[in-house]
């Protein structure tokens, strides 16, 4: 990682993590910001798939798909703005589905490390079991009791973690070193 | 390549090159163990987690695909199973950097980067010796394939045939792939198993040639594609040509290794050594199956009289994890890590004095200072001549 990229980091994981203290600190007036950020980032991925196709994919045999992708992307984010305003279920699943998703992956982790006799495979057993109760936490706290200040809070987590761990990687010695 | 070609084909290359039994077992496990040298083994033993050489698919699944993380998994397989044939590479048509860069880590055989490969062998051990057979092997294998995530580079469409060679007649098949790990290959049908087609640049699932299966690993096959970076021509793969010229070329590297031959050139290979195997040889490599190990096992006790006791993981950990601190760098696998690290270390500074920053950023010692990851420290030790640890 080169200076430019380290700054870059550092900045976007300050910003989630200013992002994320801001949402916290007014939870039931949050969920339109946080489905505005989904859809924002939605939008960006859109934008960064029809630039992929110009600078890469246009080259590559069926290198179309992704122009198509890219313009289906942008639509969906379009229409998730509309969505997000009206609907907060949409969100919520969505929310849900990550954390469920990334759960599942850390629980298969540790079990894999276990199998190898790894000893922290506890560690990574617990943060998986974690994320999957948060994912059934939201889906309580959404369906049963419609509140949505547990998702907001939830989403926050989330973003406070992956700000701190970006900052982190950012600052990690990198480098290779070559000895002649 | 399989698993039985990394050690009972190094094996039987290295009796030929004229190595003892026990050297020559040595290789070939140290050649086969680049693919089980995993981050969960190296927790496991509490080695430097910079010594990988592989990584595990839920390790790959596990990883973050933002630069840090796309530059260690760049690192790992562009080092010890993709080496690029040309950093210098220049692609037909004009194109944007981010594409060249991806372009230029493209494997193939016979390169800059082998030759350095097998230099930095000469003189070391013979696990040393064992890790540059493997990336050698994999550059016949692999060649066509990218050891980066790209869709651009390593992706492929529907249009793949096997190749049936009948006297002077060659008959096609279209080959079918699914996405069932856990069912094996049908021969029979040429139905493989595949990665997921998933139209992302850095995903996973278009590291190497996952998109197309174990076939590059195949020595059997022969087959017809389009590769992504192609523009639409058709690519021919030769696995058995390919493969019996990765063993020609293992056994004249391995004379050069054990100062046979005083200088490696690309471009040699060995034939005279597997002349009066020749007939065995093609045998194998043609023989239709899902594991050629029995063959490997039955040729090299023809070589050597003795049979290569078989691969297993845990063959050298307890003498590892048994050993004081100071004397884990001379153990089997703690030479093994430090001749990965310095094969890592060459080839991501090769990649990117090119000026490529797919693999990360190298820095050349000065004598002063340690400016890097300290995982490298250990090739620091080992150039002073000390214990490495």
């Amino acid at each position: 990682m080169n200076r430019f990229q380290r700054i870059k980091e550092i900045m976007f994981g300050t910003v989630l993590i200013a992002l994320a203290i801001l949402l916290a600190l007014v939870p039931e007036n949050s969920i339109q910001p946080a489905a505005f950020i989904i859809s924002l980032s939605l939008l960006v991925y859109g934008v960064r798939l029809m630039w992929n196709y110009y600078s890469m994919a246009r080259h590559m045999v069926g290198g179309k798909a992704t122009l198509y992708q890219s313009i289906i992307v942008l639509d969906i984010s379009l229409f998730s703005f509309s969505v997000t305003t009206i609907s907060p279920a949409a969100v919520a699943i969505y929310l849900m589905l990550i954390f469920a998703f990334s759960g599942a992956i850390d629980i298969l982790r540790a079990l894999e490390s276990m199998k190898s006799g790894v000893s922290t495979w506890k560690v990574r057993f617990i943060i998986g079991c974690v994320r999957i109760v948060a994912a059934i936490g939201l889906l309580i706290a959404g369906a049963f009791f419609h509140s949505v200040k547990i998702l907001v809070i939830g989403y926050c987590v989330d973003l406070v973690y992956t700000g701190i761990v970006r900052i982190v990687r950012a600052v990690r010695r990198t480098a290779i070193i070559y000895i002649q | 390549m399989n698993q039985e070609f990394h050690y009972y084909a190094t094996y039987c290359a290295a009796i030929l090159a004229g190595y003892s039994h026990q050297e020559s077992e040595k290789i070939g496990y140290s050649a086969c163990m680049v693919d089980f040298c995993t981050r969960t083994l190296l927790e496991k033993l509490g080695a430097p987690l910079n010594a990988a050489t592989t990584q595990l698919p839920l390790e790959l699944v596990d990883a973050w695909t933002d630069t840090v993380g796309l530059q260690d998994i760049t690192r790992i397989w562009s080092s010890f199973h993709f080496l690029p044939a040309d950093l210098y590479a220049k692609p037909k048509k004009r194109c944007s950097k981010r594409y060249l860069q991806k372009y230029r880590l493209i494997c193939g055989p016979n390169s800059d980067l082998l030759e350095k490969t097998v230099r930095l062998a000469k003189n070391m051990d013979e696990q040393a010796a064992g890790i540059a057979m493997h990336v050698l092997a994999d550059t016949w294998a692999h060649r066509y394939f990218a050891g980066t995530p790209s869709l651009v580079i390593n992706n492929t469409n529907p249009y793949f045939y096997e190749l049936f060679q009948n006297g002077d007649t060659v008959t096609e098949k279209k080959i079918t792939f699914r996405h069932s790990t856990g069912t094996p290959d049908d021969l029979d049908k040429s139905i493989y198993t595949c990665s997921i087609n998933y139209n992302s640049e850095n995903s996973i699932m278009v590291l190497g040639h996952g998109r197309a299966g174990h076939l590059p690993d195949y020595s059997f096959v022969r087959y017809k594609y389009l590769p992504a970076w192609g523009d639409y021509e058709e690519t021919v793969k030769d696995n058995p040509s390919d493969f019996r010229s990765a063993f020609c070329q293992m056994i004249y590297a391995m004379k050069y290794l054990r100062g046979v031959i005083p200088d490696f050139f690309r471009n040699q290979y060995d034939g005279e050594a597997v002349k009066p195997y020749s007939q065995q040889l093609d045998r194998i490599l043609t023989k239709r199956q899902l594991d050629a190990t029995e063959d490997w096992k039955a040729f090299a006790a023809l070589l050597s009289g003795t049979e290569p006791e078989p691969f297993s993981m845990e063959r050298y950990q307890e003498e590892y994890l048994r050993a004081d601190e100071a004397e884990k760098s001379n153990t089997f696998l703690g030479r093994f890590f430090v001749a990965a690290m310095a094969q890592k270390s060459m080839v991501t500074h090769n990649i990117y004095n090119s000026g490529n920053t797919l693999a990360g950023n190298s820095v050349e010692y000065d004598g002063k200072g340690f400016r890097g990851i300290r995982d490298f420290r250990m090739l620091l030790h080992r150039k002073k001549g000390g214990s490495g640890s």
